[in-house]
C-alpha cells in the first residue's frame, strides 16, 4: 500500500533557508502591534534576601510608563506556577520575586512603557530595600541541616529524592575482582541561543482572554500554566510561537510569559518583552550543576557488572525541572553497556543560583560524562586499552532488543562497528605509535574516546516517579492536520515548532511521499497557532521527539486524506479505490493510465463542488491525526518506566595536543560516527551532529557560568561568557552507520541532542590521556588551561571542581 | 524627550531622512524606523555579530554604532543582498550546504562572508574561520558555513 520512498531520504535544501536569508520578518522581535509597549524589569542584585520595601513612585509618575508590577501585584493577580511535573510540595514561585528574593538576576518590578530605552529608564528610578540574608550556592552545603533554607515553605532544600535498585546489585559486588570508584563534578553552561526569550501580550478585557506571541518548547503545556496562573480556561489563552532562533531546550519560562501577559492587561494595551543578552545569562537558565559518586563492581577481564550511582543535582532557585537531569540521566544510565545491575540515588536541591532549564540533551551530558569516566577509569585500573574496555562491554548487535536493567529497551545499534569506524577514521594504531614517540620529547598529544546513547522521544510519565500516580500528564504524542488544497497543494499544520531543526522541509519530504506530490508542493506551517493547530499535551520540540511522533502524527492525517482523495477520484473515474495508483500528482487506474486525474482536479471537486455525491460523506479534503505512543507506559511496582522511545547512538573520538607550558589544548581532530537509522534528509541530520558536537566541545573547554562566593553571577556577557568562534573549533568529521529502529514507522532514531551528551566525555577523555605523563586525572569540567597549569604546577592528580 | 537629530543615509539603495533620538543605535534605526528586520540583536556588546552590515562597503556592528554617526553613509542590510531575479552565489551555497540552521546569524554571517571574500577571494578553511570568527553561530558548528563559503569563494561571483 505504501508507495515507493521518493522524497524521504534526500538530502534536500531547506524550504526555510530562502526566507531566513533575504529579509526580516521571522522571529518575534521582526513582530509589533499598534500601541505596543515594551517592558523592562528590575532585577535583584542580591542572591537571597527579602524585600523589604519597593517604592515605585517615580517610575509611574515618569513619563511614557504604562504600568509597573510588583511581587504584590504578581501574589494578588496570578496563582502560584505550577510546575511543569506537579510536585507533592511545592514551593510557591511566581512571575516576580513575591516578598524574598532567591537568585541574582530574579525579575523584582517589571515595567511597560512607550519604548525599551523609556522602559529601562524608569526601572533605575524604582527604589528596593532588601535585607540580604546568606545564600547557598552549593548543593552538597544545601543539603546540611544548619543551611540557609531557599524556600522556606517546604522545610529543607531538597526538591526530591529517591533510590532505584534495579537488579542485583549486592551480588554483583559480591561476585567482583575489584571496585573503582569515581567521583566526577559538572558545571553550569547552557546553549544560549543567539535570538534570546521573547513575548508579546495582548489583552482583551471584553472577554478576559489573552493573545500571547512567545517562546516555549512546550506549548500545551505552558499555554496550560499559563491559564493555571491566570484562573482563566486554556481556551482563553491563544499562544502563537513564531519560529525561534534557537533554543536548546532553554526557552521554557512560562513565567515570562505569565509576566507580560499581566502587564498588558494593567497596561491596557500590548506588551513586548525582548530579553537582553545579560538577563539571559543572568536568568534565562542553565544546565543544572552536578555531583557524581560512582561505584563499580568489576571483573579481572574487563567486564562490569554493576554500577552504583549518587547523584546531586543543583536545580538553582527553581521548580520547574525538579527531578528531570535526574530521571533522564537514569533512563540512560546503561549507556552502551551489558551492565547486569544498577542502583542509583538522585537528589534535586535548590540553591541560590539561577534556575535550571533543560539545556540540548538535559542530564545526559553528565550521564555520558560520568559512564564515560568510570570506563576510562576502569581501563586504567585493569590496564587495559580504553577501546578494548569497551569492546568488552557493549551490547552486543544480535543482543537487541536489549532490555536494561532499569526498564527501556535499545531497539536497534551495532556499537561495536560504531567505535571501530571512529577509531579507524583516526588510525587508531598508528595515532597511539605517534603519541608514544612524541611523548619522549614531552609532547602532549591525547586520543580521546566516548560513546553513547542518544534517546529519541521521553515517555512523560516518568514524571510520576516525582509527583505519583495520579500525575494526569503522560506518554509522548504529537498532533498533526493535512489538508489537501483546491490546487492540489497541501498544507501541513502540527503541534510541533520551529526553532531551526527544518523540520517544516522534512515533513514535506514525508507528506509528499504519502500525496504522491512533488516536495516544493507541501507547505508545512511554521508558527504554531493554538487557534489553529492540533496540540495534545506532549506537544512541541524537545526530547528529540521529532523522528518518531510530529512523522507519525503528520503520515497518519496524510494516509486519512490520501484514503478521502482516492475515494473522491474513485467516484470520478467510475473505479475502484483499490485499482487506483496515486504519484506524480496524478490519480490514475491500474492498467490503463489514460483513465486519469490531477490530484488538482480531484481536489478542485471536493471543495467547490458540493452537489457532487460526497463518497466519504463530507466534502473537503482534510484530516486530523492524534498519535500517542503505544510503548509509552506508566512506572511499574519497581519504579521502572520506558521513559525512552528509542535510541540512536553515536562514537566520538578527539585528537588533542596540549601545549606543555601554557596548557592550551587545541583540538586537532573530531570524529563522529552516529547511527540514527533511517535519515529523513541527511543533509539536516549533518547539521544537526556537527551542532551538537560543538556544544559539548564548548562546553568542555570554553563556557562556564561562574559565581563568587555571593552568588552574584561574574560572566554576564560574551566577554565572559565564551562561546566558540569558527576560529576556536575545529572541523568535524564523521560518517554514519544506519540500524533502522523496527519500532518507528521510517526507521528513524532521534537526532540533534547526541553530540552534545558525548563530546563533553570525549574532550575529557583526550585530555587525560594527553596528560597521562603528568598522571592528571579529569574529574571535573571544563577544562580550562589556567586551572590545568595551577594543578600541574602543585603536582596534582586530579583536575576537579574546577573553580568552585 | 531628548533632542532628535537629523540624518539622511541610503540604505540598499534608498534615501531616508529621518530624526533620531541620540541614544538610538543605528541596529534599532534600521529595524524599528525603517522596518528592515532582517538584522538582528544578538547580544548588544559587539561580540556576537548578528547585526553586521556595511557601511561605506566595510562591515559594522550596527549595535556599537548611534545611528546619528551614519549621517550621509551608505548601508547595505541582508535585504540589499539578492537580487530580484536571483539570490547571491553566497546565498546559493549557504543553502546548498545547510550552512543555517535557525537562521539567527545568517544575515550577519553572509555580510562577514561576503567582505572577506573581497578581500580574499580564495581563502583556505583556515582563512575563512579566522574570517568569520566575529560572528557566532550557535547552531551549526560552523562545519557547513566554512563548506559554503569555500563553495561559494571557488564559482569566483561571490563579491
Amino acid at each position: 500500500m505504501s508507495s515507493a520512498k521518493k522524497w524521504v531520504g534526500q538530502a534536500l535544501e531547506r524550504a526555510e533557508d530562502v526566507r531566513l536569508m533575504t529579509r526580516g520578518g521571522h522571529f518575534i522581535d521582526d513582530l509589533t502591534l499598534p500601541g505596543v509597549a515594551h517592558a523592562a524589569y528590575v532585577r535583584s542584585p542580591h542572591a537571597r534576601a527579602r524585600i523589604r520595601h519597593i517604592d515605585v513612585r517615580r517610575a509611574l509618575e515618569h513619563p511614557g510608563v504604562y504600568a509597573v508590577i510588583t511581587g504584590e501585584d504578581v501574589a494578588q493577580s496570578t496563582r502560584p506556577q505550577r510546575g511543569r511535573v506537579p510536585l507533592p510540595n511545592s514551593p510557591r514561585v511566581y512571575a516576580v520575586a513575591y516578598q524574598q528574593v532567591r537568585y541574582v538576576g530574579e525579575p523584582v518590578v517589571g515595567i511597560a512603557a512607550v519604548d525599551r530605552a523609556t522602559a529601562e529608564d524608569a526601572a533605575e528610578l524604582v527604589q528596593v530595600e532588601y535585607d540580604p540574608l546568606p545564600p547557598v550556592l552549593d548543593p552538597e552545603e544545601a543539603l546540611k541541616p544548619d543551611a540557609p533554607s531557599v524556600f522556606e515553605e517546604i522545610g529543607s532544600n531538597v526538591l526530591w529524592h529517591d533510590t532505584f535498585p534495579y537488579g542485583d546489585v549486592e551480588g554483583a559486588f559480591a561476585a567482583a575482582d575489584t571496585v573503582v570508584n569515581e567521583r566526577v563534578t559538572i558545571h553550569r553552561y547552557a546553549s544560549t541561543p543567539l535570538e534570546t526569550f521573547g513575548v508579546m501580550a495582548q489583552y482583551e478585557p471584553a472577554t478576559d482572554s489573552f493573545t500571547i506571541w512567545g517562546h516555549t518548547q512546550q506549548p500545551a503545556q505552558d499555554l496550560h500554566v499559563v491559564a493555571a496562573a491566570f484562573g482563566v480556561s486554556p481556551a482563553q489563552i491563544r499562544l502563537i510561537i513564531p519560529p525561534m532562533g534557537g533554543s536548546f531546550g532553554n526557552k521554557v519560562r512560562p513565567l515570562f510569559i505569565i509576566a507580560a501577559a499581566l502587564l498588558a492587561r494593567k497596561a491596557k494595551r500590548p506588551v513586548k518583552w525582548i530579553e537582553d543578552r545579560r538577563e539571559s545569562l543572568l536568568a534565562l537558565g542553565h544546565a543544572a550543576d552536578g555531583i557524581m559518586e560512582m561505584s563499580a563492581a568489576v571483573k579481572a577481564d574487563g567486564t562490569v557488572l554493576a554500577i552504583k550511582f549518587r547523584n546531586i543535582e543543583n536545580e538553582g532557585a527553581g521548580i520547574d525541572f525538579a527531578g528531570r537531569h535526574n530521571l533522564l540521566m537514569l533512563s540512560n544510565i546503561a549507556n552502551c553497556y551489558r551492565f547486569r545491575a544498577i542502583s542509583y540515588e538522585g537528589y534535586s536541591v535548590v540553591t541560590n543560583l539561577c534556575p535550571v532549564v533543560a539545556n540540548r540533551g538535559i542530564g545526559k551530558p553528565f550521564m555520558c560524562f560520568a559512564v564515560e569516566r568510570m570506563m576510562d577509569a576502569v581501563a586504567r585500573a585493569l590496564k587495559l586499552d580504553r577501546a578494548e574496555i569497551r569492546y568488552r562491554n557493549f551490547i552486543q548487535p544480535d543482543q537487541f532488543p536489549y532490555d536494561t536493567p532499569g526498564g527501556q529497551t535499545y531497539d536497534s545499534g551495532d556499537y561495536p562497528e560504531m567505535l571501530r569506524r571512529a577509531l579507524a577514521a583516526v588510525d587508531y594504531e598508528k595515532l597511539k605509535r605517534e603519541q608514544a614517540e612524541g611523548r619522549q620529547s614531552g609532547r602532549l598529544l591525547g586520543i580521546g574516546i566516548a560513546t553513547a546513547v542518544e534517546p529519541g522521544g521521553s515517555n512523560l510519565s516518568y514524571g510520576m516517579l516525582i509527583s505519583g500516580p495520579t500525575q494526569l500528564l503522560s506518554g509522548q504524542g504529537e498532533a498533526a492536520r493535512v489538508r489537501l488544497e483546491t490546487d492540489g497543494t497541501a498544507r501541513v499544520f502540527t503541534g510541533g515548532l520551529d526553532s531551526g531543526q527544518g523540520h517544516a522541509t522534512a515533513l514535506a519530504q514525508i507528506v509528499a511521499d504519502e500525496l504522491g506530490l512533488d516536495v516544493k508542493q507541501i507547505r508545512v506551517a511554521t508558527t504554531f497557532d493554538s487557534a489553529s493547530h492540533p496540540y495534545v499535551m506532549t506537544s512541541g520540540v524537545y526530547s528529540n521527539k521529532f523522528h518518531g511522533h510530529d512523522t507519525v502524527a503528520a503520515i497518519g492525517a496524510a494516509r486519512k486524506v490520501r484514503e478521502k482523495l482516492l475515494k473522491r477520484a474513485a467516484a470520478l473515474l467510475e473505479a475502484n479505490p483499490d485499482d487506483l495508483v496515486l504519484g506524480d500528482g496524478r490519480v490514475s487506474v491500474r492498467g490503463a493510465p489514460q483513465k486519469a486525474l490531477t490530484i488538482a482536479q480531484v481536489a478542485a471537486r471536493a471543495y467547490w463542488s458540493l452537489a457532487d455525491e460526497q463518497p466519504d460523506g463530507e466534502p473537503g479534503l482534510e484530516a486530523l491525526y492524534y498519535y500517542s505512543n503505544p510503548l509509552a507506559k506508566h512506572p511499574d511496582e519497581k519504579k521502572r518506566v520506558r521513559v525512552q522511545l528509542g535510541f540512536a547512538s553515536a562514537a566520538h573520538v578527539a585528537v588533542v595536543d596540549i601545549d606543555p607550558e601554557t596548557f592550551e589544548i587545541k583540538v586537532l581532530r573530531y570524529v563522529v560516527v552516529h547511527d540514527c537509522g533511517r535519515q529523513i534528509n541527511p543533509g539536516i541530520v549533518e547539521g544537526q551532529v556537527h551542532g551538537a558536537a560543538a556544544h559539548g566541545i564548548a562546553a568542555a573547554l570554553l563556557e562556564e557560568f561562574i559565581y563568587d562566593e555571593n552568588g552574584q553571577l561574574l560572566t554576564t556577557s560574551f566577554m565572559d561568557y565564551l562561546k566558540p568562534t569558527a576560529a576556536d573549533l575545529p572541523n568535524i568529521e564523521g560518517d554514519r552507520l544506519e540500524t533502522p529502529s523496527p519500532l518507528t514507522l521510517l526507521g528513524t532514531k532521534g537526532v540533534g541532542e547526541g553530540g552534545a551528551v558525548v563530546a563533553p566525555a570525549a574532550i575529557a577523555s583526550a585530555v587525560e590521556d594527553a596528560l597521562a605523563p603528568l598522571g592528571i586525572h579529569i574529574a571535573a569540567l571544563p577544562i580550562v588551561p589556567s586551572r590545568l597549569f595551577e594543578v600541574a604546577a602543585a603536582g596534582g592528580k586530579r583536575y576537579e571542581n574546577a573553580r568552585r | 524627550m531628548a533632542e532628535q537629530i537629523s540624518i539622511t543615509v541610503k540604505v540598499n539603495g534608498m534615501e531616508h531622512t529621518a530624526a533620531v533620538e541620540p541614544r538610538r543605535s543605528l541596529v534599532d534605526f534600521l529595524r524599528h524606523d525603517l522596518g528592515l528586520v532582517g538584522t538582528h540583536v544578538g547580544c548588544e556588546h559587539g561580540v556576537c555579530g548578528a547585526c553586521t552590515v556595511m557601511l561605506d562597503g566595510r562591515t559594522v556592528r550596527s549595535c556599537l554604532l548611534f545611528a546619528a554617526q551614519t549621517d550621509g553613509a551608505e548601508i547595505i542590510t541582508i535585504e540589499g543582498i539578492a537580487t530580484d531575479e536571483a539570490l547571491h552565489p553566497l546565498q546559493l551555497a549557504f543553502q546548498r550546504h545547510h550552512a543555517l540552521q535557525c537562521g539567527f546569524c545568517t544575515p550577519g554571517m553572509i555580510l562577514a562572508a561576503l567582505e572577506l571574500l573581497r578581500e580574499n577571494a580564495d581563502p583556505s578553511e583556515a582563512e575563512i574561520r579566522v574570517g568569520l570568527s566575529g560572528n557566532l553561530c550557535m547552531c551549526t558548528g560552523y562545519v557547513n558555513i566554512v563548506r559554503a563559503v569555500r563553495a561559494a569563494a571557488s564559482t569566483g561571483k561571490a563579491k
